[in-house]
């Protein structure tokens, strides 16, 4: 018997995003970020969560970005402690067996997705934070 | 691993950190009373382990522990004399447990015989206890008490009469009566004020009258002195002190003999109230609760100096409506929250000591075995590691230890022939390196064989030959799964396994090895460990809208200038020219353009006045000095020079790593004089 890969429906960097829930520590509400003088590339800085320091992710280190960002009402909390600053969230679905895509060549967001997946009659953007965790890891290394 | 042994696994931890204790007891000069408890302590620790060895299923090691439960047992009945050569033996067998326990542990079988090693030197222990019965050993009956109390006495009471008749202290009777209703209470408290000054030897309970209710007693007490107030009777308890036997009667064949556990104490060294460590142990309570529990009180109280700081937000944007009180108080709940906050640390941390203490007697033990003299020297015991660290950081430690015993110092013949001293070196010392905790390993031995290493590594194809192979890489090869350039290994070590489980290990930890080494001068293994949370006296200072911590361990000196300096200049500190830069140039961050007149003055931890690294840091302003409780950053997050922050009330603090600093110092400075 197969299970339901539930997915958290979420706005980022002005694009409808899917993150598996599995992958999920929690969703918070948004705190002030402390900036990290001299911190790596792609983290704007950190929140407290959990009596622990939690990197935040910085979308603008990705290319294909908005310029100015809508502001963050939500932190998506990764398993590997990473924060997503979330613009908005819609709720969770069920992830469909059919009507997955792979994602649009020369999509910038292309490396770190894992594809895309047909949810009514929009196609949203499956986030892998695996392939998210190693281009941050490529972006410190290129530093 | 069964989940329900957890328990069990981390109870026979403790219980070898007892013994550990117990055995350096043993080893320094101690009053008589002190050593008995500390082998008494040993008999039943060896004695728990041996009846949880058996619950575990593994009756080998559970026969070793009754092995040296034997031996203590033959110590605390006075019939094997305390001498320098059993305390080895006993901590080698302690040792030899341990280790075998943490085998077992990981999943290895059991050997033959934990204790081989020690088998000849355990018997010959035992061939030398003199035997239980005799009647000359027996004197008991000097004691001034009627027939049907001494029969009383136990075969254990018995030896302990004469063993501390013939080492020469008197025994005293506390005859008292006690209240039924609290008589439990009452005789734990007196026996305990008693021992605090002897030994209580037994505690006999002595006929009553029949119309009262009260029961009484009678307290054997080995002391040289015993003063009737420090007992702390109550009124209406009759206590009574009796001299129950004197040494001085004993014929003076027998008191040349002396079997006592140690010499006793000199009349002028009466029994302090405060007892020695190892003893005062066996009387605390330990409590053993889940990590977790900690963990998740660690994060409602920061949740807690969260909502102190949101409060004391608000009170400073209503000043004046209730005078300054309510920001006093808001002070005393920030210094209260901050000594809980240091309290919940320190249950994790444990003394680098301890981890000492484990490495010394293997030390000594393979010394004797390989005939190599070593001098064995510790440094910076007095610093805390998480105790999660320390069982994890035993074996790669012993390891190491054996390796440079084994393959790094030579023996007493070939170091003479050098022009070495005959006696090796072994240095072990522990540093506090910004959020890292360092171990060097430090032997002045033959050093690594690069050439060989060179040789093996071409052979088991880790390196191509014809290449030229840097002295880091070559010492790094020996790190490598299976590598090792014995042919055959030895006892002791050489086996090509280990360094690679040190390595793993260690950076399973988050930590990083390195070795170096000098032919014929040396070697050196340094481990750096991150430690998790640490408190650290930090001066706070202001840089553009944003505090920083400076670990005060850096600091040398706090300097004005009557004038803005800029990043680059020079300014002299104590009669020295030094360089400064500004710590916003070292952080990446916008330089102010009037230059700083504050300069912070870092010096390198632990360089010596002719070889030092000293800078001088411009900051805007020093705000003061406080105690920080550090977090560590995940490593996602990891930013050169700032070791971790601090949750303070305008926010987190971030606390800089003095010689990261120093290093994006010079590198700035360096790209100022090149122009880039």
């Amino acid at each position: 018997m197969s299970e339901t890969l539930l997915l958290l429906h979420a706005r980022a960097a002005g694009r409808e995003i899917l993150l598996p829930v599995s992958d999920l520590r929690e969703v918070v509400a948004s705190t002030a970020v402390t900036p990290l003088p001299g911190g790596p590339p792609g983290i704007q800085g950190v929140v407290l969560h959990q009596g622990e320091f939690l990197p935040v992710l910085d979308w603008t280190a990705i290319q294909g970005c908005p310029a100015r960002l809508e502001p963050t009402v939500a932190i998506a909390v990764l398993r590997p402690r990473l924060g997503l600053p979330l613009e908005g969230l819609t709720g969770t679905v069920a992830a469909p067996v059919e009507g997955w895509l792979d994602s649009v060549e020369g999509d910038p967001w292309g490396p770190i997705l894992a594809g895309l997946c047909r949810i009514g009659d929009r196609d949203l953007h499956l986030l892998d934070p695996d392939r998210l965790l190693a281009m941050l890891h490529r972006l410190r290394k290129g530093r | 691993m069964e989940p329900s042994f957890d328990d069990v696994w981390a109870e026979c931890e403790d219980l070898f950190a007892q013994a550990r204790e117990q055995l350096t007891t043993l080893k320094t000069p101690q009053p008589a009373h002190v050593i008995q408890a500390s082998v008494n302590a040993l008999f039943r620790t060896t004695h728990t382990l041996k009846g949880m060895a058996g619950m575990l299923g593994f009756p080998r090691f559970s026969q070793a522990a009754h092995r040296m439960e034997d031996i203590f047992d033959l110590m605390r009945q006075g019939r094997l004399r305390s001498t320098d050569s059993l305390i080895e033996t006993l901590e080698s067998g302690i040792q030899a447990l341990e280790s075998g326990l943490a085998g077992l542990r990981r999943g290895q079988p059991e050997p033959d015989d934990y204790l081989h090693a020690l088998r000849r030197r355990l018997g010959e222990l035992e061939a030398l206890a003199r035997p239980p019965e005799g009647a000359v050993l027996d004197l008991t009956s000097l004691l001034d008490l009627p027939p049907d109390v001494l029969k009383a006495l136990s075969e254990y009471e018995r030896t302990r009469v004469t063993a501390v008749l013939l080492a020469g202290i008197p025994i005293h009777g506390i005859r008292v009566r006690l209240d039924l209703r609290t008589f439990d209470e009452r005789l734990r408290a007196l026996s305990e004020a008693a021992g605090a000054q002897g030994e209580l030897i037994s505690t006999l309970p002595l006929e009553a009258p029949e119309d009262q209710e009260e029961l009484c007693f009678l307290l054997l007490i080995a002391a040289q002195v015993l003063e009737i107030q420090g007992l702390g009777a109550l009124p209406g308890e009759g206590l009574e002190v009796l001299e129950l036997a004197d040494p001085e009667r004993i014929p003076a064949s027998l008191r040349s003999e002396p079997i006592a556990l140690s010499a006793p104490a000199p009349a002028t060294e009466a029994p302090q109230p405060s007892l020695p460590a190892g003893v005062a142990s066996q009387d605390v309570e330990v409590l053993r609760l889940p990590a977790q529990r900690v963990e998740e009180l660690e994060a409602r109280l920061m949740a807690v100096a969260q909502v102190r700081d949101s409060a004391s937000q608000v009170l400073r944007q209503l000043q004046g409506a209730g005078g300054d009180r309510p920001l006093v108080m808001m002070g005393e709940m920030e210094t209260g929250l901050l000594e809980v906050q240091k309290s919940l640390l320190q249950m994790r941390m444990v003394k680098v000591e301890s981890l000492f203490r484990r490495i010394e007697p293997m030390v000594k033990a393979l010394s004797r075995d390989m005939g190599k003299p070593v001098r064995l020297s510790f440094q910076g015991g007095d610093l805390e590691l998480e105790r999660s660290l320390l069982g994890r950081l035993t074996d790669p430690f012993l390891h190491l230890v054996r390796n440079a015993l084994d393959h790094g110092l030579e023996g007493s013949s070939e170091r003479l022939a050098q022009g070495k001293a005959e006696t090796g070196s072994l240095k072990i010392s522990a540093s506090q390196r910004g959020r890292n905790l360092r171990f060097d390993i430090r032997d002045d031995g033959r050093g690594f064989d690069l050439a060989r290493i060179e040789a093996r590594g071409i052979a088991m194809g880790l390196l191509k030959a014809g290449q030229a192979h840097s002295s880091e890489d070559l010492h790094r090869l020996t790190l490598e799964p299976g590598f090792s350039t014995q042919e055959r290994a030895s006892q002791i070590s050489g086996r090509g396994v280990g360094m690679d489980v040190v390595r793993s290990e260690v950076e399973g930890m988050g930590g990083e090895i390195q070795i170096s080494s000098e032919l014929n001068r040396g070697s050196l293994v340094r481990l750096s460990l991150p430690l998790s949370r640490a408190v650290v006296g930090c001066l706070k200072v202001r840089c553009g809208h944003q505090d920083f911590g400076i670990p005060l361990s850096h600091v040398l000196r706090i300097q004005a200038s009557p004038a803005g300096l800029t990043g680059g200049s020079r300014v002299e500190v104590l009669g020295e020219d030094l360089p400064m830069e500004s710590l916003q140039a070292c952080l990446g961050l916008p330089e102010p353009a009037g230059g700083q007149r504050l300069l912070v003055v870092l010096r390198q931890q632990g360089a010596t006045v002719n070889a030092s690294l000293e800078i001088a840091l411009g900051v805007d302003e020093v705000v003061g000095r406080a105690d920080l409780l550090l977090r560590s950053l995940p490593e996602l997050a990891h930013a050169p020079g700032i070791m971790g922050g601090s949750l303070q009330e305008q926010g987190i603090l971030w606390v800089l790593d003095p010689e990261a600093v120093m290093g994006l110092a010079m590198d700035s400075l360096m790209r100022r004089v090149a122009g880039v």
